[in-house]
């Protein structure tokens, strides 16, 4: 029994780790989460005057929805694990009063979180080609740049890792990434029922830039914080001269209950992911190499008093029977001649 | 003959452990109504 229990302890570990990690740590297809983001004193264009105002907070609400049926149709073609995931990015000020509203398709390996390009992907109804990652890490975060998808340019730059941390008792890795001052199009949803013709007509158009920084738990690559230094100008199209309208300009950071929400869900993830690939694979071997030592110590007891049974039962004396001992006085004393 | 049937019987022990970990670690996704993408946040995270 301990034997076998010694040979299954010893053989779990390369199966845990090589068998059951690569197929267990994965993101769920049916994943549903939703962040709250804000922006405490930002500056956003009013398209009525096209002048620029101040608005106490605005508010980002940034849902993401797993689509099952679409993941299974991209396994059954290609064979790969996905993930498919739509987003709805949408700001309002703090009174409801829509801001922008960006919906995005992604579209993405559930263990390596590399995009596949399985048709359907876009931003705000436009196709997209992703060349990096969006949203999550791959698990095993590793101390180096990535590629970052960035909505609003819909091109991928680098997001430089910038050094580790702890951050509420988890350790993670601060990525940065920064956008210089690019031309993007305007979301197809506008307040007023401004439309991004009516804005070009009005020989405008949409530049941004924006400083994004997150920190990353990296044995799940879950993004734990991020904030974001966004700024957006509505430019005069051939006229440099002429001063910009400014569109946006905010501190953008999760909102405090949502950090810690994010911390605990991670937190246990990780836990969960730590011991199937980590403290169960080097913890067994150990208990196994303990067990086989107690089966081989408790065999060779049982050898020992099996060849000496004298010593099996303490070394007491062979009790003697009456007819053993009368014939031992017999010849102690002297037979008849 | 006994440690070898004891081995064998460890090694089938823990392979099928691992296939039943495995078969249930990965809940099938779930196919109901879809939830909504939000415009307005939720009332707690």
């Amino acid at each position: 029994m301990l034997l076998a229990l010694a040979v299954c302890c010893t053989a779990l570990s390369p199966l845990l780790r090589l068998y059951a990690v690569p197929r267990l740590v994965a993101v769920p297809a049916d994943t549903y989460q939703a962040v709250v983001m804000e922006a405490e004193d930002a500056t956003l264009v009013d398209y009525a005057t096209l002048r620029a105002r101040r608005v106490p907070r605005l508010v980002m609400v940034q849902s993401l929805r797993g689509d099952v049926p679409a993941a299974r149709r991209i396994k059954a073609a290609t064979g790969r694990d996905v993930v498919v995931w739509d987003t709805l990015v949408h700001a309002a000020t703090s009174d409801g009063t829509l801001v922008s509203r960006i919906p995005e398709r992604y579209v993405f390996d559930a263990r390596t979180q590399q995009p596949v390009h399985a048709g359907g992907e876009h931003v705000d109804g436009t196709p997209v080609t992703r060349d990096g990652i969006e949203y999550k890490w791959p698990f095993f975060t590793e101390k180096r740049d990535y590629r970052y998808f960035d909505l609003m340019t819909r091109t991928s730059a680098p997001i430089h890792y910038k050094g580790t941390r702890t951050f509420h008792g988890l350790t993670v890795y601060r990525f940065e990434q920064t956008i210089p001052w690019t031309p993007v199009p305007l979301p197809r949803q506008l307040p007023l029922g401004v439309t991004p013709e009516t804005v070009t007509a009005m020989g405008l158009e949409r530049w941004y830039s924006t400083t994004r920084t997150f920190l990353v738990e990296p044995v799940t690559g879950a993004p734990v914080d991020g904030e974001e230094l966004h700024r957006e100008e509505m430019r005069w199209t051939g006229q440099p001269e002429k001063d910009p309208v400014p569109a946006f300009s905010g501190h953008v950071r999760m909102r405090a209950d949502y950090v810690r929400h994010t911390v605990a869900q991670v937190a246990g993830q990780r836990r969960l992911i730590l011991l199937l690939r980590s403290w169960l694979p080097w913890g067994l071997p150990p208990l196994g190499a303990a067990l086989l030592a107690a089966a081989l110590i408790l065999e060779a007891r049982d050898r020992r008093a099996f060849r000496d049974p004298g010593a099996h039962d303490g070394g007491k004396p062979e009790r003697v029977t009456p007819a053993q001992g009368a014939r031992g006085a017999t010849a102690t004393q002297g037979g008849p001649p | 003959m006994r440690a070898l049937a004891a081995a064998a019987a460890g090694l089938a022990a823990a392979v099928a452990l691992v296939l039943a970990l495995t078969a249930l670690g990965r809940p099938a996704p779930g196919d109901g109504p879809p939830r909504p993408l939000l415009s307005s946040p939720p009332a707690h995270p």
